[in-house]
């Protein structure tokens, strides 16, 4: 019998373990929380990293988290385990976004050091979205001009001692926030998600030794690292270029020009961004962590997206960006909204490589934005006030053989969900006047890009007020392969008294009034390819269905459709001309 | 007698027990698409007289077909203006994070036949704008135009108020009196829409095909001179009479699966084991669930065609807690692109089927595995079993990536299905806070016996019990159920001050509902009994817990005990309770059930044969850890109660293997049920 081999059988089941470990730590935390944007939204991430903060397996809500975690503990490992004062028991609380965090002072992290056998084994963390964490604005501020402004910074500071809360950290919490009580909510349910990933590795060690399980980590982040290498091979050697336009910041500076290289040679994919725009007053800057993050998704997706997601996979990956730019923005610049820079740089490694991975594995533009609002008030029945805050829906894009995906969040979010119309107007005492596809006529394509939202929510108080920030509010999501663009993000109001307000792609506390109606209304995905080249019976059953109108399925298309039956009676001269050219 | 028959995807069994007590088996192949015709054949094969069947329960798939073969009736839905994308939009949800070619679930009404007419409801159940009749009207006229064959009716907030949807259902009944209609409040009456709608809309998908199964079948009973009531299986754990059946069929999504883990929990009653997990391995999956108090759990998650990767669709009625994982004995051994050894959740299903079957199949399964390493037995195949090319698959295809022989890797592979098997016990188990070693091991359909054992032990189970019957066991189960039917009725209710005369007029309103809808299926108010269930939470979470609660009113005296039951089963789940933060109830639950009369089971005579003489051959078989040893195996039909057996040991029967490890031990008891002692 090959010993050595059935070992890596053995290896193979570890794996599966620490697999279900993750899984399990974000099931207990989205189960504990207390915040909708937790447990609807699934706004967090938690997992597992080596002795030296190493991804081993992470547990994902949001695609944007991804290599966050990571950042932390390797902050924590800096800070406190290499100088020798980490402590088992001891859990660490990081939400610095310049100091291991990456994203925004809301994601809040916790890292606790699991020991086994008196010496450091691995980490668990976890990051949450917390509704609260103080600074100028409930939810949080949209039109900050430095990072004071925006919420209370927990620069790598214990949290716990040794098994003991901390309570002066949590009673600072308490001091800073305006719900208390929903933000140490959130706290505990982040270190329900660690007690979870501890009891789970303890028990894999007893069970098998700590030797076997390192070797069986080590197994999982060279196997990974192999298997990625060779997807990296197999994308055509070259320099691949993009730049965009970034639309301008709340304050109005801007707009901002953006730019990358992708330079794939063999099993090395380097991604530079350098040439992009220096960091502004207006709060849409991103920090290093937080730009490694959004292009590690874009990565996956560019090669294999069902990859086990560990450092091991990202070993080929290397950024690029200046220090002091809007992608790697330095202190105190402002980041609440650091969001819509991440997923604009991930657009930009899209748009790059669109044309030069496998056919089909990257459609045409998305509606890319958060489209993260807050809003505030009264509840209109019960008097108490809320926060309201959260992602909103759009289209995506058309890809070669498809039409793109009908309200979705943008590739930052994931296991993200939105909230329903019943829960909206119970918890908030609002009252929503529609939830409807925004179909309009751009994405036009062979296939078509996917539709945007229309949400639009009455004020029945005078005390609420809304602020969102909505990217692509200036240039829509981009057309592949001869398919049009999708159409623009933003909000707009319809005062009581009928007039319209909008459409604005940013603001901060607009107040409304009893009666007012605010809408997110957010764009088509781009289409892809020639809208000449659409199946005519496609085309009539979009008109069927109210996606298009006889006169676009005329002048874009080139169909003619009979306004009763629906059936395809022609097509113009357009669509004749273009069938002839391509015969 | 009493007869109960469930429809698998490849055999329909038959299970029933006579007028003394004693159970009879048989299994007749399974008949697409005209799914009665198993049924009648199985039943003819038993030479029954029809006139003594005092009742018969049945398990059917025809829902789940209906539904993932999207062979369904073509649908319509009428909801509030500005809400008929409601059921294309979903949650937004995408599990496949990095996958930015994902595609969403479409929806199962296009948006031609999704109508808008005006009314509204808010939160409260005030109503805002009446219904708008005429809007009514032009919506049918559209629906009888596009030939449209069930309709749905789905209004915001109509779980606090149904009032609209129920005009609504009046207003189609008296202009269109054929067509079917599901209103959203008698699916679900718990608040988030997408949800309800998801499951009225699917409710009406599925209730034409529904209706015509269950008619055709009942005529072909009744010709057969099968009289007696007639019951089938419910995904809740109960049952319910063909004439409900036909209006939720929705309700039945889950009809066969359901009832073994209700067997499980009937069969620990019976034992003396009221905390048990019921493991069921078939071809394609495993399914396990676990049952504290003798009591299984229900839950309104439930959701078909969900993945890792893919969000599926929601049907909010109450299903048995089940975790289902794609590891049968036809799944798939596969090396996966990190140079890992894999296990499903792909499945040779029935057809090609495993390699040992000859019948095309060439990718090495489970099943094969077990073949190689002598736990199953060539011989005991309805069919010749090639072996040279069974151990050549694994051998080639698993055994050559990884260095190994034959029999190594194909104890790899059964050692990766144990451990893929083995975190879905957990799920239920040691994840939601309760220890194994608590409970017994109940483990049934043709592969559990097999590998019970070893699983048993990975989590210090003491006791695993294989019924008798256990290839047959959810027709087993279905003998032991009563009528149940769920309400659930979002009643939002903070207990810091609790409305005390609010909640017991909702429970005793619940209950006249309950009193009535029996009456309607011919159960006698004496033979009604419920059980009380609140979905609870902490002010300010949103999911909640379901707790069983005392049916007793709730009062200022009792109201620390309902209290103390959340945090309790709280913590059970999620390892924390918040005694000082505020308790609200969500959900209020009726569990309402139709007492059913049971013949008790007989003991089973002892058989004429000596231990030594029930023995068939002794092979070779390779255990983990020790190693080949030589095996004795026993014939499970010549076997007596009483006998017991030291490890290792194979207990054979007709569709099923019982493997006991080395150092346990095995015997039979009373029933002719396999106990084995884990000594672990």
């Amino acid at each position: 019998m090959a010993e050595k081999q059935v070992d890596v059988i053995t290896l193979d089941i570890i794996k599966d373990s620490l697999l279900a470990a993750g899984e399990e730590i974000f099931t207990a935390i989205a189960r504990t929380s207390k915040s909708p944007i937790i447990y609807e939204c699934l706004d967090f991430a938690s997992g597992l990293t080596d002795d030296k903060g190493n991804l081993i397996t992470q547990g994902n809500g949001c695609a944007g988290f991804l290599g966050m975690l990571s950042s932390m503990v390797k902050e924590v490992i800096r800070k406190w385990a290499d100088t020798g004062r980490l402590k088992e028991g001891d859990i660490i609380i990081i939400n610095d976004p310049y100091g291991g965090g990456g994203s925004h002072i809301q994601d809040v992290g916790v890292v606790m050091p699991i020991f086994v056998e008196g010496e450091i084994f691995c980490y668990v963390a976890d990051k949450c979205h917390w509704s609260e964490m103080g600074g100028k604005d409930p939810g949080y501020s949209l039109n900050a001009t430095e990072i004071y402004q925006e919420g209370l910074q927990m620069p790598c500071v214990k949290l716990f001692n040794e098994g003991v809360l901390n309570e002066d950290i949590a009673d600072i919490i308490r001091a800073n926030v305006r719900y208390p009580d929903l933000s140490i909510g959130d706290m505990w349910a982040g270190v329900s998600g660690l007690r979870t990933g501890e009891k789970r590795i303890l028990e894999l060690c007893a069970k098998y030794g700590k030797d076997t399980v390192r070797s069986a980590i080590n197994r999982l982040l060279q196997s990974s690292a192999e298997y990625s290498r060779k997807q990296v091979e197999k994308i055509p050697d070259g320099v691949y270029r993009a730049e965009d336009v970034m639309d301008k910041d709340v304050h109005g500076n801007g707009p901002f020009h953006v730019q990358v290289a992708v330079t794939v040679k063999g099993d090395r994919m380097t991604v530079d961004f350098t040439g992009t725009d220096k960091q502004t007053a207006g709060p849409i800057n991103l920090a290093l962590a937080g730009l490694h993050s959004a292009i590690r998704s874009v990565f996956l997706a560019c090669t294999d997206p069902e990859q086990n997601v560990n450092d091991g996979v990202f070993e080929p990956l290397e950024i690029i960006a200046e220090e002091g730019s809007l992608f790697n923005a330095i202190r105190p610049a402002p980041v609440s909204c650091y969001y819509e820079s991440m997923q604009v740089a991930l657009d930009l490694v899209w748009q790059a490589m669109a044309p030069v991975v496998k056919k089909g594995q990257l459609t045409a533009g998305h509606f890319l934005t958060v489209g993260a609002y807050t809003m505030n008030g009264i509840h209109a029945v019960t008097g108490q006030p809320f926060v309201n805050c959260g992602p909103t829906l759009g289209g995506w894009g058309a890809g070669c053989d498809r039409d793109g995906d009908s309200c979705q969040f943008c590739t930052g979010d994931g296991e993200t969900f939105n909230i329903p119309v019943e829960i909206l107007e119970s918890k908030f005492g609002i009252k929503i006047t529609e939830y409807a596809l925004h179909t309009d006529n751009t994405g036009a394509g062979e296939f078509r890009g996917g539709y945007g939202l229309i949400l639009g929510h009455e004020a029945l108080n005078d005390d609420m007020d809304f602020g969102g920030a909505y990217g692509r509010h200036e240039r829509p999501a981009w057309g592949f392969a001869g398919g049009h663009p999708g159409s623009t993000n933003g909000f707009d109001f319809i005062r009581l008294d009928g007039t319209y307000d909008g459409p604005y792609g940013s603001g901060n506390r607009i107040p409304m009034k009893k009666g007012d109606i605010v809408r997110m209304v957010t764009g088509t995905g781009g289409g892809y390819g020639n809208p000449l080249a659409r199946d005519p019976a496609r085309v009539a059953m979009d008109v069927k269905n109210e996606y298009i109108t006889l006169e676009d399925a005329r002048e874009i298309y080139g169909v003619e459709v009979d306004p009763a039956t629906f059936a395809v009676v022609g097509a113009t001269q357009a669509r004749k001309d273009f069938q002839a050219a391509q015969a | 007698m009493r007869i109960a028959t469930d429809i698998g995807g490849t055999f329909t069994d038959i299970v029933y027990i006579d007028g003394e007590g004693a159970i009879h088996v048989n299994k007749s192949h399974t008949t697409p698409p005209n799914f009665e015709q198993g049924v009648m054949d199985v039943i003819a094969k038993c030479n029954i007289d029809p006139a003594a069947v005092k009742d018969l329960t049945h398990g059917t798939t025809v829902v789940i077909n209906a539904l993932t073969e999207r062979k369904g009736a073509k649908t319509g839905l009428i909801t509030t203006r500005g809400f008929r994308d409601i059921l294309e939009i979903g949650r937004g949800n995408r599990p496949d994070l990095f996958n930015f070619n994902f595609k969403k679930p479409e929806p199962f009404v296009p948006r031609y036949l999704r109508l808008e007419v005006s009314e509204r409801m808010d939160y409260l159940g005030n109503e805002h704008e009446p219904l708008n009749e005429d809007d009514v009207r032009a919506c049918l006229e559209t629906f009888r135009k596009e030939g449209v064959e069930a309709i749905a009716v789905v209004y915001l907030h109509a779980y606090v108020n149904p009032a609209h949807e129920i005009r609504t259902k009046e207003l189609i009944h008296q202009l269109w009196p054929e067509v079917m209609v599901t209103a959203s409040h008698e699916v679900s009456k718990e608040w988030r829409e997408y949800e309800r709608e998801s499951t009225a809309v699917l409710n009406s998908y599925v209730m034409p095909t529904a209706k015509a199964y269950v008619d055709r079948l009942y005529q072909e009973l009744e010709k057969t001179g099968i009289i007696c009531p007639k019951y089938i299986m419910q995904s809740n754990g109960g049952t319910t009479t063909f004439e409900k059946a036909k209006e939720t069929p929705i309700n039945m999504v889950e009809s066969g699966p359901v009832a073994g883990i209700y067997g499980a929990a009937m069969l620990g009653k019976m034992l003396g084991e009221d905390k048990v997990i019921a493991f069921d391995i078939g071809g394609t999956t495993a399914k396990c669930s676990l049952v504290d108090g003798g009591e299984v759990k229900t839950t309104t998650e439930y959701k078909i065609e969900k993945t890792d990767r893919w969000p599926g669709y929601p049907i909010k009625v109450p299903v048995v807690d089940i975790v289902e994982i794609g590891n049968g004995g036809g799944s798939i051994a596969w090396v996966d692109s990190t140079h890992s050894l894999r296990v499903g959740p792909q499945s040779a299903g029935a057809l090609p089927g495993p390699v040992a079957y000859g019948k095309g199949g060439t990718q090495p399964t489970t099943t094969d595995a077990n073949l190689v390493i002598g736990r199953l037995s060539p011989k005991n195949f309805d069919m010749d079993v090639d072996m040279d090319k069974v151990r050549s698959a694994i051998q080639e295809q698993i055994g050559n990536p990884f260095g190994l022989n034959a029999e190594d890797a194909a104890l790899g592979i059964i050692r990766v299905a144990n451990s893929n098997m083995l975190n879905a016990l957990k799920l239920v188990s040691v994840r939601k806070g309760y220890d194994p070693r608590d409970f017994a091991l109940v483990a049934f359909g043709g592969g559990g016996p097999m590998h019970a054992a070893a699983l048993a032990k990975e989590l210090n189970i003491r006791k695993v019990i294989v019924p008798n019957a256990a290839s047959v066991f959810s027709a087993w189960g279905m003998l032991m159920t009563d009528l149940r039917s769920d309400d659930i009725q979002t009643f939002f209710a903070p207990l810091s001050h609790p409305d005390y005369g609010a909640i017991n007029a909702q429970w005793r309103k619940l209950e006249a509902k309950a009193l009535e809808d029996n009456a309607a299926k011919g159960v006698k108010a004496s033979d009604v009994y419920f059980a009380h269930y609140l979905d609870m939470r902490y002010q300010g979470q949103d999911h909640t817990v379901k707790v069983r609660v005392p049916n007793d009113d709730l009062s200022p005296e009792n109201l620390g005990q309902f209290i103390e039951a959340f945090h309790k089963e709280h913590f059970q789940n999620y390892s924390f309770r918040l005694d000082d933060s505020p308790v609200e109830i969500v959900n209020m639950h009726l569990a309402s059930f139709g007492r059913i009369a049971k013949t008790p089971i007989k003991e089973i005579p002892a058989q004429p044969y000596s231990l030594e003489e029930c023995i068939k051959e002794v092979r070779p078989v390779i255990f983990e850890g020790t190693g080949k040893a030589d095996t004795k195996i026993y014939d499970r039909e010549k076997l007596s109660p009483g006998m017991t057996m030291e490890g290792p040991v194979i207990i054979e029967e007709v569709s099923a293997s019982t493997v006991v490890y080395p150092g346990m031990r095995a015997s039979i008891d009373a029933y002719g049920d396999i106990i084995i002692e884990t000594e672990v």
